[in-house]
């Protein structure tokens, strides 16, 4: 028993040392985020303030449209999870109950359109949005960021609904409902976890990307958060508190979001991926 | 209609005739358009592009100006010792921070796993360096170890650990070794929560079996923990690796590529191939290559461990 | 009757859409996009928002639309757009290279137009470095003049008169290391990966008469020109042997250098005006204790640099003349003095001498004063911003990192940049 109490004992101090590591720069970002700007060059650093205040989150979102460009990234994510979410689900239906054999070629052709860099696509993509007249538009980055998020949507969903039985669909379609149908009333809300989880993956994705925002839009008043924060780096000046408050901002809804659903992404990996 | 051979045997049986006279053609045809918005939404999103860059490859690109080189922009790039560097370094960052990220992710998870106390509330602390966008959190970084007055100097000054203050980024040795921590940070998070998962579905007989046959930790996790996570470890490793050695946002930020070409991986030679050089034919080509680098990998990866994707185990 | 009534109605309401339409497309306004990468800059902010307010006031019909990006992806958003063929109309970009890759217009027959009392206001070697194949493609808009900039208190508490700064090198090497302490130093090698690196290495190289390139930009003569070689190991010599410079140069850019001097941390700094205004602002503690000199040279009469930032029209602009009018509007004597003292930026014109804001601030007079003999940067070439950001930053930080082997390091970058001059 005592082995088994010291055993315990050593994992929670490696979880702790772990956690601290983890943790740290998060607490640093906070920490300099409430610093007033004579604070933020002081050597030795201060760890904790007595002139912490709120003062650079109100510049930020006064000073800059913040507000605005949470609703940009709210939207393009938003956006993006609605549709990565609906075309894999269907796709990865399609393979499952009709082309099983097809799915690990799709699988592959889906990496392998993750493979090209996306230095390389920037300017292609440009033009092809702007002959579209879709530039400055929440359509052109809802596009670009659901083909980044389609392939592991795709490979989790075909994990995930290979797991559902046949005879589910075939028991609904018996009872005169067309594929359409037994999918979207029966399969979906079995595969419900999965779905939570590709949502929140996908959405992860569409609210940190940040190269394709800054070139697609050129309206300030369409920037998302990403190409917001980094507009507060200025070669000339960069005001570190102001920043990390941004910072902030900007990680705040990921983190919430994520504690309420947390439980669902590990279910549905543990029975979607896994099982394969 | 003769039988396709890709519709299993037991599809066939009975269901067609129930809805009278439903020829494979039909049932074939809904699969498509169940398949077919992701198909086209590719193409037109992703596949474009790509050709676009291959052709973009073969030109030289003057501005707006272009004319049709051939092969000459792959062989310029090829005998330039710039890109063989920057492969090298690329290949070493990579396998480094994909080792790390899979053992690392792998320990944290079989560290947590077994807790039960605030079980949630750890999980997501720890997933929380993948939740921040990788340029923040290169930016966050940049800043503690700003030499003169970041944080992590004054700790390890306060520790002991140092005489006077480090230049992180500024040696190269250093820059290569801050860069692999950075992204250790960044990516071991999406691992562990895999391996997590994985853990969960082994099923506790396979654990009591070997202990009852006496094995000891060690020999349970060899016989019990690993076979039945490989599957995993396969996609995990692969996602990995295509994810790091396309990677730009971290090293972008926080090096450059510096100092003097240190950390300058694949991603960062295209991007001042492209946008600082100008040269964006032997950028497409830089690309193209990397591209097909990675291909290669994933093919080899995927045959050696000899995982099969359709089925586990 | 019917028929000839429905003809009727469809001719009339065809007439009244395309009046409509026009009418329409002569009320929408003309936007015009700007894009320069200062726009962000918290110390300018103020300026470029009243010059658009006033010029939309005057001009109604156009608006100016800015396009606000951080500095360092500034390049590459305008590439992606040029390519394209969207690009902002106004610009602030590395000319020569821009012009070379056919991304701005020609701007000589607007030029001609301009009155000449206008056109007087500009040197013709400043106009000449707007220039790419003898055509004119950027009206100069402000700049920077660097000088050695000095902190008065640290200068007096080492013993040293600041009436009297170091003239050549062996008096500066004097000066630096009585400035440096045990947590300060005198001054910082800047070794960062951002062209700030070139110019001060440039500065140094003509500082001690030599050349970094042929006169027709088609050789490179870091290493070849002996004059030249012994200022780069002087220069980084500071660092690397004299220790009087603050550690860590291969990560020292202009934002590192600055904070440095603002918490008095380095004694003095090679910058240009603009640099007073972001360490007074970082710092205020540090208000009005900076003074100027020329950097120490060992030849008469050596140059400093100053850096040009011209205004430019891209050559995808739809609506060039109304481009034009904005840039002129914003070359006005008003607001050339408006950034001169909010942000200290370098008026490019040469006709504000009596202008009572500038003549009523003695460091700007000193920097107009040593701004005399300047050569302008960036250097004329399609290819200097990989030049001066990727292959000569890659040679400095070598060169910091194994000292031995500078001779080594800049024959090579010469051949390297000479293959690639040639080759352009």
């Amino acid at each position: 028993m005592k082995a088994r109490r010291g055993y315990d004992r050593a994992r929670w101090a490696l979880t702790i040392a772990a956690l601290l590591l983890v943790a740290f720069p998060f607490y640093w970002m906070i920490n300099t985020s409430l610093k007033p700007a004579s604070e933020i060059f002081l050597s030795p650093p201060t760890f904790v303030s007595a002139h912490w205040s709120l003062d650079a989150y109100a510049t930020v979102l006064t000073k800059r449209p913040v507000g605005r460009y949470f609703v940009n990234s709210l939207v393009v994510a938003l956006g993006t999870t609605l549709i990565s979410v609906t075309l894999a689900a269907l796709a990865a239906y399609g393979f499952t109950r009709f082309f099983p054999r097809g799915a690990t070629p799709f699988i592959v052709f889906l990496l392998f359109t993750k493979m090209l860099p996306e230095t390389l696509l920037i300017v292609p993509y440009f033009e092809l949005m702007s002959d579209l007249g879709l530039l400055n538009t929440y359509a052109a980055l809802i596009l670009a960021y659901s083909s980044f998020a389609l392939p592991f949507a795709v490979w989790m969903l075909i994990g995930f609904f290979r797991s559902i039985p046949r005879d589910i669909d075939e028991a609904a379609m018996i009872d005169g409902a067309s594929y359409l149908q037994a999918f979207c009333r029966v399969i979906l809300p079995l595969a419900r976890p999965g779905l939570v989880a590709v949502a929140l993956f996908t959405f992860l994705i569409a609210w940190n990307s940040y190269l394709w925002a800054l070139v697609l839009t050129t309206d300030s008043s369409m920037y998302v958060l990403s190409v917001g924060v980094a507009n507060m780096v200025g070669e000339y000046r960069v005001q570190w508190n102001e920043l990390m408050a941004a910072a902030v901002i900007a990680a705040l809804p990921v983190m919430v979001l994520y504690s309420l659903l947390e439980r669902h992404l590990v279910d549905a990996i543990t029975s979607g991926a896994v099982k394969g | 209609m003769a039988a396709s051979p890709e519709q299993p045997a037991h599809a066939t049986a009975g269901r067609g005739t129930r809805r009278g006279a439903t020829p494979w053609t039909r049932r074939r045809r809904v699969g498509y358009a169940f398949v077919a918005p992701v198909f086209l939404f590719l193409c037109a999103v992703v596949v474009f592009p790509l050709l676009h860059a291959f052709w973009t490859s073969l030109h030289r690109v003057r501005g707006l100006a272009s004319t049709f080189v051939g092969a000459q922009n792959y062989v310029r790039v090829l005998t330039d010792d710039a890109f063989w560097h920057s492969l090298a370094v690329s290949l070493e960052f990579t396998g480094t921070c994909v080792a790390l990220h899979m053992t690392i992710g792998l320990g944290l998870a079989l560290l947590l796993d077994q807790l039960r106390f605030a079980r949630t509330a750890l999980r997501i602390a720890f997933l929380t360096p993948w939740m921040v966008a990788p340029a923040i959190g290169a930016t966050i970084w940049l800043w503690m170890l700003e030499p003169q007055f970041g944080v992590v100097n004054y700790l390890l000054q306060a520790a002991g650990v140092i005489a006077a203050p480090l230049a992180w980024l500024g040696v190269p040795s250093l820059a290569f070794a801050s860069v692999v921590a950075v992204d250790v940070w960044r990516g071991t998070p999406f691992v562990m929560l895999l391996m997590l998962a994985g853990l969960q579905t082994i099923p506790r007989e396979q654990y009591e079996a070997a202990a009852i046959d006496g094995a000891s930790a060690g020999q349970r996790f060899r016989y019990v923990t690993l076979p039945n996570l490989r599957y995993l470890l396969v996609v995990a490793s692969t996602l990995d690796v295509i994810n790091t050695i396309r990677h730009y946002d971290t090293i972008g930020v926080m090096t450059a590529g510096g100092p003097a070409g240190a950390t300058e991986v694949l991603p960062v030679l295209l991007f001042n191939t492209a946008f600082r050089g100008n040269r964006f034919g032997e950028a497409a080509a830089i690309g193209v290559l990397l591209m097909l680098i990675v291909l290669v990998f994933a093919i080899f990866h995927i045959r050696f461990t000899r995982a099969d994707l359709e089925n586990a185990r | 009757m019917r028929t000839f009534a429905r003809h009727i109605a469809m001719l009339v309401t065809t007439v009244g859409g395309c009046i409509g339409a026009v009418m329409a497309a002569a009320q929408q306004p003309i936007v015009l996009q700007w894009q320069t990468a200062n726009l962000t800059e918290s110390q300018y902010e103020p300026v470029w928002k009243a010059t658009i307010a006033e010029f939309e006031a005057a001009n109604p019909g156009i608006k100016v639309e800015p396009v606000l990006v951080a500095r360092k992806d500034h390049w590459t958003k305008f590439v992606a757009a040029a390519q394209a063929k969207k690009a902002p109309c106004i610009v602030s970009v590395d000319l020569a290279t821009a012009a070379y890759n056919g991304y701005l217009l020609p701007l000589d027959k607007y030029w001609q137009a301009e009155p000449a009392e206008f056109r007087r206001a500009w040197n013709p070697d400043l106009l000449s470095a707007s220039k790419w194949q003898g055509q004119l493609y950027g009206l100069p808009i402000w700049g920077g003049i660097y000088a050695e900039i000095y902190n008065r208190d640290m200068v007096a508490k080492a013993g040293l008169d600041e009436r009297k700064p170091p003239k050549t090198w062996d008096e500066y090497l004097a000066w630096a290391k009585k400035l440096t302490a045990g947590d300060h130093w005198a001054t910082t090698v800047l070794g960062g990966k951002t062209d700030t690196t070139t110019r001060v290495l440039l500065m140094w190289i003509w500082s001690n008469g030599g050349e970094a390139f042929n006169a027709d930009m088609t050789e490179a003569t870091f290493a070849k020109n002996p004059k030249s070689l012994e200022a780069i190991k002087f220069y980084l010599g500071l660092s690397t042997k004299q220790n009087v410079a603050a550690p860590a140069p291969t990560t020292t850019n202009y934002l590192e250098q600055t904070n440095l001097y603002a918490q008095e941390k380095i004694a003095s700094m090679r910058n240009a005006y603009w640099a007073i205004a972001k360490v007074d602002g970082d710092n205020p503690a540090i208000k009005g204790k900076s003074f100027v000199a020329p950097g120490p040279a060992n030849i008469d009469n050596a140059p400093t640099l100053a850096v040009v930032t011209a205004s430019s029209i891209a050559s995808s602009c739809p609506n060039p003349d109304a481009a034009w009018k904005f840039i002129r509007f914003d070359a006005g004597k008003k607001w050339a003095v408006q950034r001169a003292k909010v942000a200290n930026w370098m008026p490019m014109r040469n006709d504000l001498a009596d202008e009572p804001e500038i003549k009523a601030d003695p460091l700007l007079l000193q920097f107009v004063r040593i701004g005399q003999n300047a050569r302008s940067y960036p250097l004329p070439s399609p290819i200097w911003a990989e030049i001066a950001a990727n292959d000569i930053v890659d040679a400095v930080q070598r060169a910091l990192l194994a000292p031995d082997k500078t001779d080594e390091i800049f024959r090579d970058l010469d051949a390297r940049l000479t293959k690639k001059l040639r080759g352009v």
